[in-house]
């Protein structure tokens, strides 16, 4: 699976307000620390950047690539700050990615000619004129709308990363497992459209879950989606474990997971304990019984 | 080909809790169906009315809730008598109001004092409910608990925040603990498993989904509790097979609709009768929800759902 660093936030203190001083060497040490721990590309995220939103996104562009040759997600809504960003962007060893476009007509019109004219990829964010999807019947429409549109436009499947949302298990466990059918039926995307890639906000799934317990969930939802296709996430750079998994080293978990999601009923007495508590996450992610922050004490 | 009624298959069942002393006693629960689906499975036990008492004079009810407690509503001790005798209650519900901290700030000694002469004075099962407030009602609850030792009464709200102290309460001396979350299935989930982790019996809690009225809400308790119960019955979720309590009474009867005179709402119908059936539809959607306590106010609005429960049992 392919990762993509997330720790280039305006919302960590120490990195906004170096994006506010334009303190080049804190913003570089973190990129290059960031590829250091192995990521695969690099979400610069602005947030909403009403104000100087352009010069910030070139300024941060530029300086990252003075010391990073990895493909950068451009992450902010502010259009004007995604067309600075590509303006100044040097393809080095991959496209940049728009992150993110939503499936509204107005920002698929204003945003899908800038992927075209300075060609970049984008994150398809499966969010409707009416919000968030309720199912992942909604969320195929929504896929197929943002890859109708794409293809109009002349960008190539590949260019296109579907991002179905990751909700947080803890409110909205329907909405996890809707993800979990959504990418169920990624693949028949992917036959009609070859070369469509996928990627996700893999930690919000643990969101408002006991700080202890956050890493499990995103380590066992991360198996469970990769084994339905989706090709990369959006994670914490320096989460060491996670990254274990990802790069495909926990293969007794893996199959322990994978085997509940293959509707397999393992038997707990004979595993060890902590491939239970896999287990038991794993139910918890699949919607086979409700959440509790006590789910791993049943 | 004759018809065949579909049927869901059921795997859970609710447990069975016992309130109240000795032969008085009142069973709840031990449903194995979604409520009044006799043709599935068994609600071997009625859902039960418990009427309010107040163990200070209502400040601020409206006239038509007042009425027909003329006379007692200084006088705890009388209103469950009258509830009991002349309305028929199955059951008392205590509001503890006056220990409320922003209020009368009563100390948890006098508060307890008035629930045993309550109980005392009466046969049917007592729920004694505290003001939503964590500690206090922490204080109040474990005080009253050791007062009323062998009453085996019900005693709430039951939080995250306070859980341990009257969680030990209700096991030090008996008492059924009203597990109370904001409307959520994953918190009502989190709060069993903790009193259960605490020692709790099952046999000794029932949960409280927390009630909204018509009009306020009422739609999100009523997704909630029959979540619930499909989780408890048809997907073997343990920690939600409980029988569950709904406090819909000071819901309805804040509301401004309730609370409107003839003359402020000439075009909302006479005001007593408007309450009654606001208080009486609010009771009967939470009982089709799975409510096996109701705690009510007006006696027009108990009559009316203790008849609507009795063609529902019979319909079997």
């Amino acid at each position: 699976m392919e990762l993509i660093g997330e720790n280039v936030n305006v919302m960590v203190t120490k990195i906004g307000t170096a994006m506010k001083e334009r303190d080049a060497k804190t913003i570089q040490d973190l990129a290059v620390a960031e590829a250091e721990a192995g990521m695969d590309y690099l979400d610069i995220n602005l947030g909403p950047a009403r104000k100087g939103g352009a010069e910030l996104m070139e300024w941060m562009v530029k300086t990252i690539q003075e010391v990073v040759d990895l493909p950068l997600y451009l992450d902010t809504t502010n259009v004007e700050a995604i067309e600075a960003g590509l303006r100044v962007y040097k393809n080095k060893r991959g496209k940049a990615v728009i992150n993110s476009i939503m499936a509204r007509p107005e920002r698929m019109e204003a945003e899908l000619p800038l992927a075209k004219k300075y060609d970049a990829g984008f994150v398809a964010l499966l969010w409707g004129p009416e919000g968030m999807p309720r199912d992942e019947a909604e969320r195929g429409v929504l896929a197929t709308e943002l890859m109708n549109k794409a293809a109009e436009y002349g960008i190539p499947n590949e260019d296109v990363w579907i991002d179905p949302i990751v909700t947080p298990v803890t409110s909205q466990q329907d909405q996890v497992k809707s993800m979990i059918e959504f990418m169920k039926m990624f693949r028949d995307l992917q036959e009609m459209a070859p070369g469509l890639k996928s990627t996700c906000g893999l930690s919000n799934v643990s969101n408002g879950a006991p700080k202890d317990l956050r890493p499990i969930l995103n380590q066992t939802y991360l198996l469970i989606l990769e084994k339905y296709g989706m090709a990369s996430a959006i994670v914490d750079a320096f989460d060491e474990d996670l990254k274990t998994f990802a790069r495909g080293e926990r293969q007794d978990i893996t199959n322990v997971v994978r085997g509940v999601v293959s509707g397999e009923e393992p038997d707990s007495g004979s595993l060890p304990k902590e491939q239970v508590d896999y287990v038991k996450t794993a139910k918890i992610l699949l919607g086979h019984s409700l959440y509790s922050d006590s789910w791993l004490q049943l | 080909m004759a018809f065949e009624t579909p049927k869901i298959t059921y795997t859970g069942k609710i447990k069975s809790i016992a309130i109240g002393k000795g032969d008085q006693a009142i069973l709840l629960g031990d449903e194995s169906s979604y409520p009044f689906h006799l043709f599935e499975g068994e609600m071997p036990n009625t859902p039960r009315i418990a009427m309010e008492v107040y163990d200070v004079a209502p400040e601020d009810w409206a006239e038509a809730a007042l009425k027909p407690f003329t006379g007692v509503t200084e006088d705890p001790v009388a209103w469950a008598k009258r509830n009991v005798e002349e309305y028929k209650a199955d059951m008392v519900c205590l509001h503890l109001i006056s220990t409320d901290p922003n209020g009368l700030d009563r100390p948890a000694d006098e508060a307890a004092q008035t629930a045993k002469k309550v109980a005392d004075a009466v046969d049917v099962p007592l729920i004694v409910w505290g003001v939503d407030n964590d500690d206090k009602d922490a204080e109040v609850l474990r005080k009253v608990a050791e007062v009323c030792e062998g009453k085996h009464l019900i005693i709430g709200p039951v939080v995250e925040g306070n859980y341990k102290q009257v969680g030990a309460g209700a096991i030090g001396y008996k008492h059924t603990a009203i597990a109370s979350t904001p409307i959520d299935i994953n918190l009502a989930k989190q709060l069993n498993i903790l009193l259960g982790n605490l020692g709790v019996p099952d046999e000794q809690i029932i949960v409280d989904p927390t009630t909204g009225g018509l009009g306020y809400g009422i739609e999100y308790t009523y997704s909630v509790m029959e979540r619930i119960r499909m989780a408890a019955l048809t997907q073997q979720d343990e920690r939600l097979q409980f029988p569950m309590i709904c406090n819909l009474a000071r819901e309805v009867w804040k509301t401004k609709e309730a609370k409107l005179t003839a003359e402020e709402a000439p075009t909302m119908g006479d005001p007593e009768k408007r309450g009654i059936l606001m208080e009486g539809v609010t009771a009967v959607v939470l009982l089709l929800a799975g409510a096996d306590i109701l705690v009510m106010r007006h006696p027009e609005a108990v009559k009316l759902v203790r008849e609507m429960i009795g063609e529902l049992m019979a319909a079997a």
